[in-house]
């Protein structure tokens, strides 16, 4: 009988099949630690990677504005907007906000890929040392940034330097928040030492690290000075003053990169500040409608434009379309500025066109409110449908100049910087001869004109200990929770067994 | 002299040769023995030997029996078997008698098939013919109530749309709960779209439910398997069938939208002035609201003095709708002889949708080929190839009939320059086709060693392509406009590819003793390749997604998955005295997909069976012709996740770094996005992901009365699945929000009947009535360190999911808040806790059940459950002469629905007002935040009547060259007994969500089978 053959013949063939089967994964299309950080060209894509979740949606693209602008006097949110939104608003936040959730779990995010940059970009081997070091600068001034966000919103919170290996790294405990600006005051000198000059849209760099150690300076001096909570460690006020006026002044006296820029228009057309002559953008999160998908195109726009149902033309003749009507403005911001403050009259929008030329205006107390224009952009060039070009401005020279003015005080050095944005704002110089006190009350309340709608204004309530004259006595708001920290979100009390300890 | 001797013993040898193979030549004749028909491709064996024939087109036979006293067994399906001494006779008329008792019915089972009366475990089974007849693209809608504890859900009335199956319950979180579907003994993949069958080529359909008879598929196993088979070829002259099916549809009820605008009008009004619009600014004023005119309710009531009498008043259902007409052509022939058996078919099936332009096509063939290469080798193959195409698009008609359908130029008439709700539009405009080709193989060889021991090698491969073709142009819709034109071509395609070789052994000892053995091992690959050409911002129109190089900004993407499994396996059914039945099965998975250290699981299982009937004592109760107690136990398996999943890997970013595009990448990978919209984080690794196991007990009882007329079969069972493949939360700060882990529980458990009686056997009629019935309890036991987690959809409307896994209740489960009516003083709404708009007479009261004076989210709860107390179903049929009659009733019981189109215009004329102060309906107000409340909870209770057919077959003979003839008609969905909202099918998917589905068709067919 041939069967033998058969059987035989058979077995031996699949015995060959089931033999071959190997059951290891090889992913495709997929890196991972294994395979990565060998060249100059992954120590690269390492640091991009880093820099990607700033303009996305949980972060400089819509949730940053969320968590701090709704708070202050300056934006309220649309009827139907999220629940998240009307607690920010009303002041009574609790751990379940989802807003809150979100801008924490995008500020890890960061905080994960910037390690990811500290600890693996050194190791590359056959990189010319100063792109290495510029990289690692790179890294260490978004961690230090990070963590500054952080630690302004929340307090105590983990502190985390290394890349996640294994789970078992997962549970960790708080810091306290002396040790976590500890962290961020290292990070950014290092980063000073490290980087460069090269001024690359986007990227940080030398000034940047800069001008971020004179914010945290000030964030420090102030909060101390006015007894502001949390702030017991820092020793004295005067200081952190020193130094926020030394990195300021290294900003504003010590390089020529960035500079004052006279035209207000200018400082937020995408036309300007997209080139290399712009001065006044010293770091933004950078986004090009060109990009696949939101976080690398913007839709920020959107949030403040409103829903007129039709496309609105600008005095200038732009046409920048219809946006959500997700933020409105308060009337407390927009009846604060004088009449004549051109940031108003030139860079509030209380008029539109539509394409057939009807002129509406638009009234403070209206559904559809004057809105700023800060964040537009013309369509059909920089904005395509919903898409825009519009940066995120994360550190701008207006802002120093004022931090330096601040921490200068009501010296010739304080008044000539504040006068400086004063006039062109039009409103002419501040009353000489003024108290460290009031001197210090006129930057932070310059500071909420010139720097209205940019997420500012919550952090410089919280450092002067103002958030309750201001918003609850100036503006009759109410605060029920989180007027100097937010509450940590639930998913992380939920998850981590340590945090609590 | 050598010579001679030689010679001599050479003859004597032949004639001992001769003796041995050719004594008696027999023939004959096999009937029917009803009707005396001949019977073709009859089987004929010699008891005792592999030898035999079949019979011949006219029922003819011719064959050698080793001697005169040998025994011939005629066996033919669906006829009982009949064994024929031969006693010297030459000529032999055999009649069969129709097998009714069905208990010798062969049954499919993993890898094998076994007499249903030799079944352990718990095996549903349905034959071809039985499915209903009607427009069916996906087989899978056909066996909607036929099978008891096979729950099918079909909410979807669009061509071409799939169905989902659930056998006893969900049992995973996030793997696959969808059963393991096997065509021909090539195990496919998951059941719910099976568009590469037709349903006139379906033989039989078995459904493996407890883990005796599924563990055989091992990892694959725990959802349950459904065994399709395919019509294989008989011998005899050639059989030509041609079956036509031809329908007409129409809308099953009148869908409640606005009939009057005056009445939508004053809505309107009154619900913007609720929401807080100023009274000058609300939209039927007779104003321009951005360059488009309103009119005023007066003007709509045509009693504005300056005024016409407005003109327009729109019918959508009539532009958006049609009565479509679909057809279903089956041309197949089957036949052969005892060497080379074909079953070969075409189909051509084309279902247009209610909604116009939208219709699915397709083109099946199939050839089924067994050839007999030496009496010990079977060689064979089985194919199908199927093209399909589908095109067009659901879209609502329940759009304000105040405005026209076009413009005065003739463009598409929009409210607003952001209007992009026009139907119409959307119908006529945008491009959505997608096209499908399968191709199905195997070939295979069945080697006989001995009579009792066989041998079978499969190599099977399956290849599936699919393109689809969208392009939204710049004007018609939402993402159209935001991109400026959105194009794109999708392309899938997958490979699989299997072997399989097994042994069958069949032995018995002694009468006592039989033994069915079954050993293999296979191994089998799937690669799936995607890639998806997106582009955005053309100059026009015109090309649509022809030319997506032209695009002003393009995206690409593309993935391939690829995963292995190896696997043995082995089956022994032993049988002890015909009346004890044993069963073992086990299945040792190797997958790829799984943790280093998990890669390979067993899965075994036991089952017992006792054929009572058979006992002594039974003889006496002659009432009884089948009593059989079975009991099983088990372990299966389900592997239903993506590949990679165990794996470290990283994500990747773009960012715009001086004004170029630069590429990222990273730790942390994008995944899903979460019920606040905030796209999660995975790519943690984890080296010990394993398989989800089951573990399952199943007792089950046949009855048999009367000859078996009266029959019943009843099952419990309880499964316990652990070690559930979920998502695990981990701390956002570490940069990561979730990992791939194994941990948490589900049970289920439930009940299954299946009835059927011939009430009326003989004398032309006959009457038969059946039924089944199903219930499954379903609870999530454990979930790791989560009490509550959300599933499906996050819902812009209420903010939330609907849907929660939450531990101690069903899966899917509503949560969120109590209502108690409607608030009718403003009092009344702040001592609910309610505050601001929410507080106002009219608007709806949620309960505050914390009792801490405010209405928040913790005083949301388990609100719902969207499963079924029980399934039910009836079917009936009856013949006279030629006609025959038959109908199907489906019910579905106890389900909660959350119906997001609770708020129909025939509800919203009788809302709360301060005249009429119902407590059922909330007031106008156009900007009301919903919470996710009982308010949208309905029962989603129903009875359908499925399907009635009334047939005739015309007798044989009637017409020449006819072989048979039989014309039907067929009505399906004719009639749905519910309480649910009027104007919408109560059928919803596995979550019980109304979001106002494409709507289920009415369906009327002409139908019919011509045989040659």
């Amino acid at each position: 009988m041939n069967y033998k053959k058969y059987l035989y013949t058979s077995l031996f063939v699949t015995g060959m099949l089931a033999g071959c089967s190997k059951l290891e994964e090889e992913p495709y299309g997929l890196l991972n630690t294994g395979s990565f950080y060998q060249t100059e060209s992954d120590a690269k894509s390492t640091v991009i990677y880093a820099y990607s979740v700033l303009p996305e949606v949980g972060y400089y693209s819509r949730g940053y504005y969320i968590i701090t602008e709704l708070p202050t006097e300056n934006l309220t949110q649309k009827a139907d907007a999220g629940v998240g939104d009307f607690e920010l608003d009303e002041l009574r936040t609790t751990a379940t906000n989802a807003d809150l959730g979100n801008i924490w779990s995008y500020l890890y995010r960061s905080i994960s890929r910037a390690n990811a940059v500290i600890i693996n970009v050194p190791n590359v081997p056959n990189m010319v040392e100063a792109t290495q070091n510029q990289y690692v600068g790179e890294g260490y001034f978004l961690r230090a940034l990070h963590y500054f966000n952080l630690v302004r919103l929340f307090g105590e919170v983990p502190l985390r330097t290394q890349t996640i290996e294994d789970v078992t790294q997962i549970p960790m405990a708080k810091s306290p928040i002396k040790d976590i600006y500890d962290l961020i005051i290292s990070d950014l000198q290092q980063s000073e030492n490290l980087m460069g000059m090269q001024k690359v849209e986007g990227r940080a760099n030398k000034v940047a690290a800069q001008a971020l150690l004179a914010k945290v300076y000030l964030h420090l001096a102030s909060s101390k000075a006015s007894g502001a909570p949390g702030y017991d460690f820092v020793t004295t006020a005067d200081d952190m003053y020193a130094q926020a006026k030394l990195y300021a002044g290294k900003v504003i006296n010590e390089q020529s990169l960035y500079g004052f820029t006279n035209n207000l228009r200018d400082i937020w057309n995408i036309k300007v500040y997209k080139t290399p002559g712009v001065t006044e953008h010293i770091f933004d999160a950078a986004v090009n409608v060109a990009g696949p998908a939101e976080g690398n195109y913007s839709k920020i726009q959107n949030m403040f434009l409103p829903a007129l149902g039709f496309n609105m033309i600008l005095d200038d003749g732009i046409n920048i379309g219809a946006g959500w009507n997700h933020f409105q403005t308060e009337p407390a911001i927009y009846n604060s500025y004088t009449e004549n403050d051109k940031r108003k009259t030139e860079l509030i929008v209380s008029s539109v066109k539509n394409e057939a030329g009807t002129v509406t205006n638009l009234k403070i107390s209206d559904f559809s409110r004057p809105f700023t224009r800060k964040y537009i952009a013309e369509l059909g060039t920089d904005r395509i449908g919903d898409a825009s070009s519009v940066n995120s401005p994360i550190i701008r020279y207006s802002d120093i100049l004022l931090v330096y003015a601040e921490a200068s005080g009501p010296t010739a050095e304080g008044y000539a910087a504040i006068n400086q944005i004063r006039n062109r704002a039009s409103i002419g110089d501040l009353n000489p001869g003024l108290s460290a006190q009031a001197f210090r009350d006129a930057v932070v309340q310059e500071r909420a004109w010139e720097l209205a709608f940019e997420g500012s204004r919550l952090f410089d309530l919280r450092r002067t200990n103002a958030m309750e004259k201001v918003l609850v006595q100036q503006y009759g708001k109410s605060i029920t929770s989180g007027a100097y920290f937010f509450p940590i979100p639930q998913k992380e009390i939920d998850t981590n067994p340590l945090i609590n300890e | 002299m050598k010579r001679f001797l030689s010679l001599f013993f050479l003859l004597a040898l032949l004639s001992v040769q001769a003796e041995l193979w050719a004594q008696v030549a027999v023939s004959g004749t096999v009937t029917d023995a009803t009707k005396g028909d001949p019977l073709p491709g009859v089987s004929i064996i010699i008891k005792g030997t592999t030898q035999g024939g079949v019979s011949d087109v006219n029922g003819n036979f011719n064959l050698q029996a080793p001697d005169a006293n040998s025994i011939l067994v005629f066996s033919f399906i669906g006829y009982q078997s009949k064994e024929v001494p031969v006693n010297g006779q030459t000529r032999l008329n055999v009649s069969l008698l129709v097998d009714n008792k069905a208990l010798e019915e062969v049954v499919v089972v993993g890898y094998g098939a076994v007499k249903k009366s030799d079944l352990t475990g718990s095996v549903g089974t349905l034959k071809g013919a039985e499915l209903n007849k009607t427009p069916a693209a996906s087989v899978d809608q056909l066996l909607q109530g036929k099978i008891a504890g096979v729950q099918v859900i079909a909410p979807s009335g669009q061509p071409g749309a799939g169905a989902t199956i659930r056998i006893r319950g969900v049992s995973s979180l996030s793997g696959s709960n969808s059963p393991l579907v096997v065509v021909d003994g090539f195990p496919w993949g998951d059941a719910g779209n099976l568009k590469q069958i037709n349903p006139e080529d379906i033989e039989s359909i078995e459904v493996l439910k407890d883990a005796s008879s599924a563990a055989i598929y091992g990892s694959r196993g725990a959802n349950g398997v459904i065994m399709i088979t395919t019509k294989k070829g008989r011998a005899g002259a050639p059989r030509i069938t041609l079956s036509t099916l031809n329908t007409i549809s129409t809308l099953p009820v009148k869908l409640d939208l606005w009939r009057d605008p005056i009445e939508e009008a004053i809505y309107a009004n009154e619900a913007a002035l609720n929401g807080g619009v100023a009274p000058d600014q609300l939209p039927y004023l007779g104003k321009e609201r951005s360059g488009v005119y309103f009119p005023s309710v007066a003007e709509l009531r045509g009693l504005d003095p300056n005024k016409p009498q407005w003109p327009y008043n729109t019918d959508w259902v009539d532009l958006v709708y049609r009565n479509p007409f679909s057809q279903s052509y089956t041309l197949s022939a089957d036949g052969g002889n005892e060497n080379t058996k074909y079953s070969i078919s075409g189909n051509y099936y084309k279902e247009e949708g209610l909604v116009k332009l939208n219709y699915f096509d397709k083109y099946t063939g199939r050839l089924n080929l067994d050839q007999k290469l030496t009496n010990a080798v079977n060689v064979g193959t089985n194919l199908i190839l199927t093209h399909t195409k589908s095109n067009g698009q659901q879209v609502n008609a329940d759009r304000s009939r105040i405005f026209p359908a076009y413009d005065e130029t003739g463009n598409y008439f929009r409210t607003a320059s952001n209007d992009y709700g026009n139907p119409l539009a959307v119908l006529n405009e945008v491009l959505n086709t997608g096209k499908t080709i399968d191709v199905l193989g195997t070939i295979y060889a069945n080697i006989q060693f001995t009579d009792w021991l066989q041998f079978r090698s499969q190599l099977s491969s399956k290849y599936g392509n699919s393109v689809g073709d969208n392009y939204q142009p710049a004007t018609v819709t939402f993402s159209g406009a935001e991109a400026q034109g959105l194009g794109s071509v999708s392309n899938y395609n997958n490979t699989e590819l299997l072997n399989e070789n097994y042994l069958t052994a069949n032995k018995n000892f002694g009468d006592a003793h039989r033994f069915n053995v079954v050993a293999g091992y296979s191994i089998q690959k799937s690669v799936t390749r995607t890639s998806n050409l997106v582009g955005r911002n053309f100059v026009n129109d015109n090309l649509r997604n022809e030319n997506l190089g032209s695009a002003g900004i393009q995206t690409i993407s593309n993935d391939l998955t690829r995963s292995k499994l190896a696997s043995w396996f082995g089956r022994v059914n032993y049988t002890l005295k015909d009346r004890y039945l044993f069963t073992l099965t086990g299945r040792a998975d190797g997958s790829t997909k799984f943790g280093a250290n998990n890669k390979w699981a067993f899965f075994p299982s036991g089952a017992f069976a006792w054929r009572v009937i058979e006992e002594d004592f039974m003889q006496s109760l002659s009432a009884f012709s089948d009593l059989k107690l079975r009991a099983s136990y088990g372990v299966t398996g389900n592997q239903g996740i993506s590949p990679y999943q165990s794996l470290d890997r990283f994500g990747s970013g773009f960012y715009w770094s001086g004004g170029v595009r630069e590429t990222g990448y990273g730790p942390g990978l994008g995944g899903s996005n979460n019920e606040q919209g905030l796209r999660l984080i995975g790519g943690l690794g984890n080296n010990s992901l394993k398989w989800e196991t089951t573990n399952s007990l199943d007792v089950g009882i046949d009855f048999g009365f009367l000859d078996q007329r009266f029959t019943l079969t009843a099952d419990y069972y309880m499964k316990n699945t652990y070690d559930l493949l979920r998502i695990r939360s981990v701390s956002p700060s570490s940069g990561y929000d979730e990992q791939w882990v194994n941990d948490g529980e589900i049970n289920n458990k439930g009940f299954e009947l299946g009835a059927n009686a011939a009430i009326l056997e003989g004398n032309g009629l006959t009457w038969n009535v059946g039924a089944n019935f199903t219930l499954n309890r379903n609870k999530v036991v454990a979930m790791g360190e989560n009490n509550l987690v959300p599933v499906g959809t996050l819902y812009e409307t209420i903010r939330q999911n609907a849907n929660y896994f939450a531990i101690g209740e069903p899966a899917y489960s509503f949560y969120g808040y109590k209502t108690a009516g409607i608030i009718q003083t403003l009092q009344e709404g702040l001592e609910a806790g309610l505050t601001g708009a929410e507080a106002q007479p009219g608007e709806i009261k949620y309960v505050d059940l914390d009792e801490n004076g405010v209405i928040d989210g913790n005083d949301r709860t388990i609100i719902g459950n969207p499963n079924p107390n029980f399934l039910y179903s009836f079917n009936t049929s009856l013949t006279f002469k030629g006609f025959d009659l038959s109908a199907q009733l489906y019910g579905v019981q106890g389900n909660d629905v959350f119906d997001f189109r609770k708020m129909t215009p025939s509800r919203q004329i009788i809302r709360w007002t301060p005249d009429n102060p119902s407590n059922e309906y909330p007031r106008a107000n156009s900007t009301r935040g919903y919470r996710a409340s009982d308010f949208f909870l309905t029962d989603g209770s129903f009875l359908r009547l499925q399907n009635v057919t009334l047939g005739y077959n015309v007798p044989t003979g009637t017409i020449r060259g006819v072989k048979s003839l039989r014309i039907y008609v067929s009505g399906n969905n004719l009639y749905t007994f519910t309480k649910f909202n009027t104007g919408f099918d109560p059928e919803m998917g596995e979550n019980g969500v109304n979001q106002g589905a494409y709507p289920r068709p009415r369906a009327m067919s002409l139908g019919i089978n011509l045989g040659f």
